[in-house]
């Protein structure tokens, strides 16, 4: 983290993947709206997340460039479960991607 | 002397086993420094057959004074109420349960099954199981919700699947040395000086939990259990985390989440496929929360503890 405190991050190795992410989600349509309510769901978005391209992946996940607010709760990359706010990644091992804080997707969690 | 008698309902011998590997004080502590007679036990006892019926008519009788008696497993009540598919000693096991808990000075319950009922009396309970004064939480059981021992307390319950070897041992010394009466039980009257803290106390992945660093997978030696896999941690009371099992570890020290065996509703969500070693949630929000955290306060202190997780709480700080 930077010193300035704007608590904005210092960009790092990954970040040309993430431009490449932001710039791949600017057009593709994800199924962001199916959020996995309950852990069936859930289990069933993970196990179509294996083994699928970098696309697939993003779709299959419902990945935003914004947090999506779903029955009053914000859910976003950076209050996740997975997220690791230092490295700014998401650990969800099917997912396995640099992220941003601000982008969200349906298998959010807290 | 106090006389110790031991019987097996529906059960695994688990709890035997634990007890047999007990070590302060040992099985044979028991014996030698503190003064129990264990009148008969599965793995232990000499008697068979009609010795060993003689021997119980004289424990019900109270010829032979029973001053502790320990049950493992649960009483079987199938086919229809009359426990007939668990015979023992001529009778149904049941009826054995009855008459010696009435004789006994004190009556321990080991292990989950003859506690709440465990896994056998899970539905749809074919063996009709249920725990010597609870089946799951409904206060009752085999028993009844007034039983007391001769002393005058209720059946003392040493959950666990299995029991830990110390906890049953360290109940058995002081009901044997007179000090029964200075157990405090919870409402599931468990023995609080085990039970009342959480399975969560002691972890080593407490700085994980705090920052809210998940484990999403096994076999890792940072992040804590409780986000992804299912841990129980910090809703089970136990000292899993304070008496360590073999000395020396505990499920959640050795990667393994909780599975919550010494709460009554143990096994969970009747190990439904999908929900044994993973966090249930509704709308991205564990379905139950640590204990006496409502979701709201949750989701807060998770957003601030996030934010605040220093960089090395994402590491594996357990240097080899």
């Amino acid at each position: 983290m930077d010193d300035s405190g704007s608590g904005e991050r210092a960009p790092d190795e990954h970040e040309p993947r993430r431009a490449q992410i932001a710039a791949l989600l600017a057009s593709l349509t994800t199924d962001w709206e199916r959020r996995a309510d309950e852990t069936e769901r859930f289990r069933e978005v993970v196990r179509a997340l294996r083994g699928v391209s970098l696309e697939e992946k993003l779709r299959i996940a419902g990945f935003t460039l914004h947090p999506v607010d779903h029955n009053d709760i914000e859910q976003s990359c950076e209050t996740c479960m997975y997220y690791l706010v230092h490295r700014r990644w998401c650990e969800l091992p099917e997912i396995d991607l640099p992220v941003r804080a601000e982008w969200s997707c349906n298998v959010w969690r807290i | 002397m106090a006389n110790l008698l031991w019987l097996q309902g529906g059960a695994c011998s688990g709890n035997t086993m634990s007890f047999l590997n007990a070590e302060e004080p040992s099985a044979c502590d028991l014996v030698t420094d503190f003064g129990i007679k264990i009148l008969w036990h599965p793995s232990l006892g000499v008697e068979l057959g009609s010795g060993l019926q003689a021997l119980l008519n004289k424990c019900v009788s109270g010829e032979i004074p029973l001053d502790i008696f320990v049950f493992e497993g649960t009483v079987v009540n199938a086919p229809n109420g009359t426990g007939e598919w668990n015979r023992f000693a001529g009778r149904a096991m049941k009826a054995w349960v009855k008459d010696l808990s009435a004789a006994a000075g004190y009556v321990v319950a080991i292990g989950d099954c003859a506690t709440w009922g465990g896994i056998p009396a899970m539905a749809p309970n074919p063996s009709e199981s249920a725990g010597l004064q609870f089946l799951k939480r409904s206060h009752g059981g085999a028993l009844g919700q007034r039983f007391k021992s001769k002393a005058g307390l209720p059946v003392i319950n040493v959950p666990g699947c299995p029991a830990h070897p110390d906890w049953v041992t360290q109940i058995l010394v002081a009901v044997a040395s007179g000090r029964g009466g200075e157990l405090t039980l919870d409402e599931f009257q468990r023995p609080k000086t085990f039970f009342h803290s959480f399975t969560q106390t002691g972890c080593t992945r407490n700085m994980h939990f705090a920052y809210k660093v998940s484990a999403p997978e096994f076999g890792q030696r940072k992040g804590c259990l409780f986000y992804d896999l299912g841990c129980r941690g910090p809703m089970t009371h136990s000292p899993c985390n304070r008496i360590l099992w073999n000395r020396q570890s505990s499920k959640t020290r050795a990667g393994m989440p909780c599975i919550g065996c010494t709460e009554p509703e143990f096994p969970f969500f009747d190990l439904n496929p999908g929900t044994v070693f993973k966090t249930q949630t509704i709308m991205g929000v564990p379905r139950d929360l640590p204990d006496g955290v409502e979701k709201t306060g949750y989701m807060k202190l998770t957003a601030a503890a996030k934010a605040a997780s220093p960089s090395w709480a994402e590491e594996d700080i357990f240097v080899v």
